[in-house]
């Protein structure tokens, strides 16, 4: 789905633009709104390929989904461990080592990172066309052939919790530590991506366990391989038949344990040890990502109508009575039931409750009121034109795919759910809030400086 | 590597010795050049990058103004202008009524300030560029100074110091703390969006004072590019003739005073890791061949964000320090989620830096000891031939994917006006295969040092670590789990006992709620 949610990352670097940034193909009504020809195969061993040609004249985005993130960490003790294992990829195989894989990137010019994700790790390489071979010979080797030592092993923990670090200077982080902890009882959903602190300061115990990981997930019916650029894609099929071919499926399954529903409100305060304007983060249980259930795509547009910047209570609180300077809220796409996440940065201490009251009042208008239809359209229209704007360069485009194949194994998803969008009606949103957007089911976060403590927080807000 | 567990985190998921002294730094002698300046009268200068076959259209319409311009007393005058103007109404049209228009249509209206030029970057889908173009001419040319739109936009860029910068971004913060350092008491010395005291000192009246001052037809270069009609330009240049006349002087910039020994600020604030920027003035920009040997100088020590750099090697792959170490020879602002260089934040003044990502508290002298060592090594001894090669052949390939969009690729045009360097991107791949290891070492030897620093860091308990310091006392690295590595155990005692060169009398620790109040 697209990115109906509006943050302070473009306060971070000084781009003081609020007003959202999206390119691609007019997706007008009727056409799909990746308008992109997709070429999808398998080989026997299970491993999908995608690829899209895509006008970057020699450019290739080149990417390996893995869909497994911290959302199969279910053993206690391994929070974080998906994401760690990712740095770990970067560690080199007998036949090319840490040091010769970087040295063959950096010949190429090639950008190359990853990242983890609640549900997937995404390894993506950005190199010239001319490269495909050389790229598909080593990330095919450390797919199938990594191997690192154990003193390696130890190290790279260090740079993760030097991760964990970076992040815990910002508010967004713990707020989003503490919202899970408390929502989920039973669902790996409960910790953060880089996981507990504890079980980051305890990684570099878990060596053997880093192998067992490795056995079990990284293996080809559980990968997709997207290449997205400058490529003929019978050529990058007959080359991923040569190098991945060998790769040999796995045998573990998992079941990740289903979160009951929530059945009152639940409210946690995080102390900051640093001045700052209070936050308040809310989040209700919501819907797992489908491209045939309406539910998840309406409450999509409800966080339209909630927090775009058109949206009467963004108006309302940010521009008109300047009661917050951020506003954002929506429900990221996820494989199980997630939540709807608000997040709010108020400007007095003594205005949070006012804030929320604020928000809960907007809630309930779009539980008691069908929404105007003409406003449906206008939504309908930014989220499609937002979409088809970011599909501006391979990368971008191969990182929304990205996201698809995570989320239904299936490229054709992105044309689905937009398709649904489609369909929301006036009712569909006024529903999905009714059953989702419900006090029982929400967690309330505060984050503030202690000395503007509860007693400044006012009253009454509920 | 790293976590990306929702859209709210993906959003916030968002950086060298022994040489003579009197070698080390000159800045006094700098010739600083000036900013090219458009003839005052004639026609708005214009930039285009046309590509029919694109459905989008950038415009980058850029004023020759920036936080260099802000009054004393007034800092922030600059940024508060450009957000007021940018995230504001027109005459004709309340911000909400803007709003309400860009909303269906997805397309959007930045201001982005900067020290020399503040940008105003729009973008919109050509199936909408006609209401699209007249909204941003009117935001532009007819801007409304609504009360409401100043108080906002300066609440917002007061937040943006005393919450986010103090407070809640501690890598950011060691930057802003570096750049005040390098620069201080000169154009440069204050962040973009100002200081406490001087944004809240500003009136409205003074804001369109400044409007009318530097939104002048003299000062204004009009970046546009995408899939438009021809006849688009016309109108463009039509608008933009009705600014006034003329242009302001540009404002003369002093050398960047100069620097004796290693300098350091330490930013006291409570944090779970310790930040340390590291930098000192340069004399060359993209404008000057220096830089292209620089370049690859710079990218074999730390290239951003990426594998290959000396430092990212040493100290997290081999000794697990922290998330990154990077070098930079230029001003450097990642654009949004890519690790590619923002444009349009051009600089007559360029400073060399290291940004060493947060460590552990009690690891922080020692990673500071290893930064400066491997700086010194660099100096001293140069590239190999083989590293000189590798990171030139890099350089030559990376700097391809820097402008993958049309709207990157018309503010790198911009900045090349600004620079007078032709296309810059050309210019990196006509000065790079001429380089030899020799001139670049020659370059680092010229223009690098690692004696004469300044020095940000962010800490807690920042005056135990500045008794450290200064003590000279060995302080050896605490490794989450101990190496067997003889190698690096060998050279961790030469660097935990490495003599950082500190000058005793300038060091200073500074809480965090003090800086930028005024």
């Amino acid at each position: 789905m697209s990115d109906p949610l509006k943050i302070g990352a473009a306060l971070m670097v000084l781009i003081l633009g609020t007003r959202a940034a999206a390119w691609g193909q007019a997706s007008k009504g009727g056409t799909k709104v990746f308008p992109y020809k997709v070429h999808q195969s398998s080989l026997e061993n299970g491993l999908k390929i995608v690829v899209v040609p895509f006008d970057s004249p020699g450019l290739l985005a080149y990417w390996t989904v893995v869909r497994t993130g911290s959302r199969n960490e279910i053993e206690p003790g391994k929070s974080g461990f998906a994401h760690f294992f990712e740095h770990m990829m970067f560690r080199g195989t007998e036949r090319y080592s840490k040091d010769r894989f970087n040295a063959i990137l950096k010949e190429l010019g090639a950008e190359s990172n990853a990242f983890t994700t609640d549900d997937y790790t995404a390894y993506h390489i950005l190199a010239p066309s001319s490269a495909l071979e050389t790229v598909m010979t080593i990330e095919s080797d450390r797919f199938m052939n990594l191997k690192y030592s154990v003193e390696d092993f130890k190290q790279e923990a260090g740079a993760v919790l030097g991760e964990y670090n970076k992040n815990a200077a910002n508010p967004f982080y713990a707020l989003n530590e503490a919202i899970r902890d408390a929502a989920f009882t039973r669902h790996s959903y409960k910790h953060s991506t880089i996981g507990f602190l504890r079980d980051v300061k305890d990684m570099p115990n878990q060596y053997d366990y880093s192998l067992t990981f490795f056995d079990r997930f990284y293996r080809p019916e559980n990968c997709v391989l997207l290449a997205v650029g400058d490529v003929d894609p019978q050529k990058l099929t007959a080359l991923a038949r040569r190098y991945y071919a060998p790769w040999r499926k796995g045998t573990y399954r998992f079941q990740v344990e289903k979160e009951p529903p929530q059945t009152e409100e639940k409210r946690v305060s995080v102390p900051w040890p640093n001045p700052t304007q209070p936050y308040l983060y809310i989040g209700y249980h919501s819907p797992a990502f489908s491209t045939t259930a309406i539910d998840a795509p309406a409450l999509d547009v409800a966080a339209q109508l909630l927090f775009s910047e058109a949206a009467p209570l963004y108006q309302k609180l940010v521009v008109e009575e300047q009661e917050v300077d951020l506003l954002f809220g929506g429900a990221s796409d996820h494989r199980d039931p997630y939540l709807f996440e608000i997040a709010a940065r108020v400007k007095k201490p003594e205005r949070v409750a006012y804030v929320e009251g604020a928000i809960s009042a907007a809630l309930e208008e779009l539980r008691d009121k069908p929404v105007d239809a003409a406003r449906l359209g206008k939504v309908k229209s930014h989220m499609k034109y937002s979409y088809a704007m970011g599909l501006d360069t391979a990368s971008a485009a191969a990182g929304s795919l990205a996201a698809y194949l995570n989320l239904a194994a299936d490229p054709e998803a992105v044309n689905q759910v937009y398709a649904l969008y489609d369909r929301v009606t006036p009712e569909d949103v006024r529903n999905a809030a009714r059953k989702y957007l419900v006090a029982t089911a929400r967690t309330v976060v505060t984050l503030r400086h202690p000395e503007d403590g509860e007693a400044k927080a006012g009253a009454g807000a509920r | 590597m790293r976590t990306a567990s929702s859209p709210f985190m993906a959003a916030l998921a968002l950086a060298f010795l022994a040489r003579p002294a009197s070698a080390a730094s000159a800045p006094q002698e700098t010739t600083m050049k000036e900013t090219p300046q458009a003839a005052a009268a004639g026609p708005p200068r214009t930039c285009l990058l046309p590509s029919q076959s694109s459905p989008l259209v950038t415009f980058r319409i850029q004023i020759g103004a920036g936080a260099i311009d802000d009054p004393p007393g007034k800092e922030g005058l600059n940024a508060l202008t450009a957000l007021t103007i940018g995230e504001g109404g027109t005459k004709e049209l309340t911000y909400r009524e803007v709003t309400d228009r860009l909303y269906p249509m997805a397309a959007s209206i930045g201001a982005q300030p900067d020290r020399e030029v503040t940008t105003f970057v729009g973008e919109v889908h050509r199936d909408h560029l006609k209401e699209f173009y007249r909204l941003l001419r009117d935001v532009l040319l007819a801007p409304r100074f609504d009360p409401a739109d100043f108080g906002r936009s300066r609440d917002l860029l007061l937040a943006q110091i005393q919450t986010t910068l103090r407070s809640n971004d501690d890598e950011r913060l060691g930057k802003e703390a570096l750049n005040l350092m390098l620069y201080a008491g000169q154009p440069y010395g204050h962040p973009d969006v100002g200081t406490v005291q001087g944004l809240k000192s500003i009136t409205l009246e003074e804001v369109r004072a400044y409007y009318r001052r530097q939104y002048r037809r003299g000062n204004v270069l009009a970046g546009v590019a995408g899939g438009y009609p021809s006849g688009l330009i016309e109108t463009l240049e039509k608008d933009l003739a009705e600014l006034p006349e003329g242009a302001p002087e540009p404002v003369k910039l002093p050398a960047p005073p100069p620097i004796d020994g290693m300098e350091i600020l330490l930013v006291d604030k409570p944090a779970p890791a310790t930040a340390i920027s590291i930098g000192c003035p340069i004399r060359v920009t993209r404008a000057d061949k220096d830089f292209y040997a620089l370049m690859v100088a710079g990218s074999y020590l730390g290239e951003h964000r990426t594998f290959n750099g000396r430092l990212m090697n040493i100290m997290r792959a081999d000794r697990g320090l922290n998330y990154g170490d990077y070098a930079y020879i230029e001003n450097f602002i990642q654009d949004g989620g890519s690790t590619f260089p923002l444009p349009n934040v051009p600089r007559r003044q360029q400073h060399f830096s290291i940004w060493i990502r947060p460590v552990p508290p009690a690891n922080a002298p020692f990673a500071l000891r290893q930064a400066v060592r491997e700086l010194q090594r660099v100096v001293e001894h140069g590239l190999t031939k083989e590293e000189f090669e590798s990171s030139r052949r890099f350089l030559l390939n990376y700097s391809r994917l820097w402008t993958q969009n049309l709207s990157r690729r018309l503010g790198y045009l911009m900045d090349s006006r600004f620079y007078g360097t032709g296309f810059f991107l050309d210019r990196v791949q006509e000065e790079l295969p001429r380089l030899t290891v020799e001139e670049v070492n020659a370059a680092v030897t010229k223009h690098l040092n690692a004696r004469n620093l300044k020095v940000a860091i962010v800490a807690a308990q920042a005056a135990v670590l500045r008794d450290l310091l200064l003590s000279g006392a060995p302080t050896p690295i605490t490794y989450q789990s101990p190496t067997t590595r003889e190698d690096l155990l060998k050279e961790d005692k030469e660097i935990e006992a490495y003599p950082l060169p500190i000058n005793k009398e300038t060091i200073r620790v500074v809480p965090a709620r003090d800086l930028f109040e005024r």
